[in-house]
């Protein structure tokens, strides 16, 4: 197999250089064409060539001449390439100028808005002070208006000074003259204060006295009581012995004889008794309270009719009012009043005793009306005097104390007591008391009304 | 003696006010032993067994003692005081006394006096108080008895 290969490239091989051969001497037969041209062209370029010597040379001088004018234009390029740096520097601060420009213009235009805010805020401004400027105006005139009046005020000011200083003048002149008046009534009330000090002295002394005398008058009250009464009781106590066991030994005169013993000292010591009470009056202290006048008026009948002939006498009581007194000595006038009525109407075959009152400046009057026995009126003086009788012992008993003790109780309530009468038409006794209010206050014993009188 | 055993003690320095006095209680039909004293002192004496009474019997006690407040030396009202502050201050004293007026009643009911009496004038009324004061003393009212 090999060997087939190696065959096939041998006669591809001869083959080429066959062709190559041929190729060979077609390639001579040009070469010797080509010789003659080229023989041709050289003496065309020997013509050429010193054509071009002669161009060459005009070339040499034209390109001088370009070197020359570019040498010119380099240093024209230079100039302008400088002018054109100068130019671009320029440039640069415009742009900058410009910026510059623009952003003065932006402010400005800030600016000229602020301005326009501001000129807004101005006139508003304005148009306040215009308004102020009238309010001003106003109040300007409001003033001159207060200053008109306070000048008014102050011309009258001036007339009410005037007033005034001449008022202080006229009180000077008066608190001078009630400096004197005071210094007057200084000296005054140093002369009553010292006045005042002798009296109390003197009422000191006289008080002391009074006491001393009040002392002398009880001790004399309690001598007159205990010794006067002792001897008494004696009489009677042995008259009433002589009664008892002797009366068999005596006639009918010794008996009366030795009765009038016995009444006369029963009597002797119902004297006493009425002097005491009648002189105690003078030094019991008052204690005064509202008296209900009608019940104190009503048991004190009741006890005195108890043991009279209360069917016969006709006994009429108004209502009474309230009073102001001690009760427990107003009871002892009624008791008086009330018994001296029915003892003086004894003899009377109608008997009539009215008790009432009426009020008078503060007041009330009480009064007891009999139809009795009466009395003389010109012997009123008598009639309140202790011990003074204006009928006979035989008449009417009794030891004429009653009505001077209701004289001293009535007189120890500030009051007073009076009568009316007719011989045998009958007798009316008043007394007169504070109306009654509420409270209870003490009267004090006047001095110089003790004991006896 | 004489004063021993005795039931009433008297002291009075009036001799009728005490003589009218024993005869009212002795017609009362009291028949108790009654003795009468002049004055104070002598009231004393007798109660304390003292002076003239220093013989007397110290444990015999009267059992009612009537008393004048208005007596000599010693009055009654001292006798009240000093019988009233001691170890006999249980017997009753009745003040028999002629005043009205004295001054001391609420002082003898303060220093203890039993009763305080003021004698009437009237001789019947007095022969009636004094009975009354016998009766009830010493008939009504029950005294200490040793």
């Amino acid at each position: 197999m090999y060997k087939e290969e190696r065959l096939n490239e041998l006669v591809i091989t001869i083959r080429e250089l066959a062709f190559q051969n041929e190729e060979k001497e077609k390639r001579a037969a040009e070469l010797v064409i080509a010789n003659k041209e080229l023989a041709f062209q050289n003496k065309e370029k020997e013509k050429r060539a010193s054509e071009l010597v002669i161009a060459n040379g005009e070339l040499t001088f034209q390109n001088e001449e370009k070197e020359k004018r570019a040498a010119e234009l380099v240093i024209a390029n230079k100039e302008l390439a400088f002018q054109n740096e100068e130019k671009e520097k320029r440039a640069a601060e415009l742009v900058i100028a410009n910026k510059e420009l623009t952003f003065q213009n932006e402010e400005k235009e800030k600016r000229a808005a602020e301005l326009v805010i501001a000129n807004k805020e101005l006139a508003f401004q304005n148009e306040e002070k215009e308004k102020r400027a009238a309010e001003l105006v106003i109040a300007n005139r409001e003033l001159t208006f207060q200053n008109e009046e306070k000048e008014k005020r102050a011309a009258e000011l001036v007339i009410a000074k005037k007033e005034l200083t001449f008022q202080n003048e006229e009180k000077e002149k008066r608190a001078a003259e009630l400096l004197i008046a005071i210094n007057e009534l200084k000296e005054a009330e140093i002369n009553i204060r010292k006045l005042n000090e002798e009296l109390e002295q003197k009422v000191i002394e006289r008080t002391v006295q009074l006491e001393t005398v009040n002392n002398d008058l009880e001790s004399f009250s309690y001598s007159v009581s205990h010794d006067l009464r002792a001897p008494i009781r004696a009489i009677n106590g042995y008259a009433k012995i002589l009664d008892e066991d002797y009366a068999g030994k005596l006639d009918a005169d010794g008996i009366k004889a030795l009765k009038s013993i016995a009444l006369n000292s029963k009597k002797m010591g119902d004297l006493i008794d009425d002097l005491l009470a009648f002189s105690k009056l003078g030094r019991k202290q008052v204690t005064v309270s509202e008296i209900d006048m009608d019940a104190l008026v009503k048991s004190v009948r009741e006890e005195s009719l108890y043991d009279d002939n209360a069917g016969k006498i006709e006994f009429t009581l108004d209502k009474l009012p309230l009073a102001k007194g001690d009760p427990s000595l107003i009871k002892q006038v009624w008791i008086n009043l009330i018994s001296n009525a029915i003892k003086y109407s004894k003899y009377k075959s109608k008997p009539a005793i009215g008790i009432g009152a009426y009020e008078k400046d503060k007041h009330i009057v009480y009064y007891i009306k009999d139809n009795g026995a009466g009395f003389d009126m010109r012997y009123y003086d008598k009639l309140f005097g202790v011990f003074q009788r204006l009928h006979s012992q035989e008449e009417f008993e009794g030891t004429g104390i009653g009505l001077a003790i209701v004289q001293k109780i009535v007189h120890r309530h500030n009051g007073i007591v009076w009568a009316e009468s007719k011989p045998n038409e009958g007798t009316c006794f008043y007394f007169s008391l504070l109306a009654g209010q509420t409270g209870v206050s003490v009267l004090t014993p006047k001095t110089g009304h003790h004991g006896l009188q | 003696m004489a004063y021993n055993d005795v039931e009433i003690l008297f002291a009075e320095d009036s001799e009728d006010d005490a003589m009218l006095t024993i005869r009212a209680l002795q017609k009362s039909g009291l028949t108790n032993k009654i003795y009468h004293v002049k004055d104070g002192a002598e009231a004393l004496e007798f109660i304390y067994c003292t002076g003239a009474y220093a013989l007397r019997d110290i444990n015999d006690h009267p059992k009612l003692i009537l008393l004048d407040l208005k007596m000599p030396k010693v009055s009654g009202m001292e006798v009240l005081a000093k019988i009233k502050e001691g170890h006999l201050k249980y017997i009753p004293v009745v003040i028999l006394t002629s005043s009205k007026e004295d001054p001391d009643i609420k002082k003898c009911y303060s220093l203890g006096a039993t009763s305080y009496i003021v004698k009437p004038v009237e001789s019947d009324n007095f022969f009636k108080a004094i009975k009354d004061i016998g009766c009830y003393w010493i008939i009504l009212n029950q005294p200490f008895k040793q």
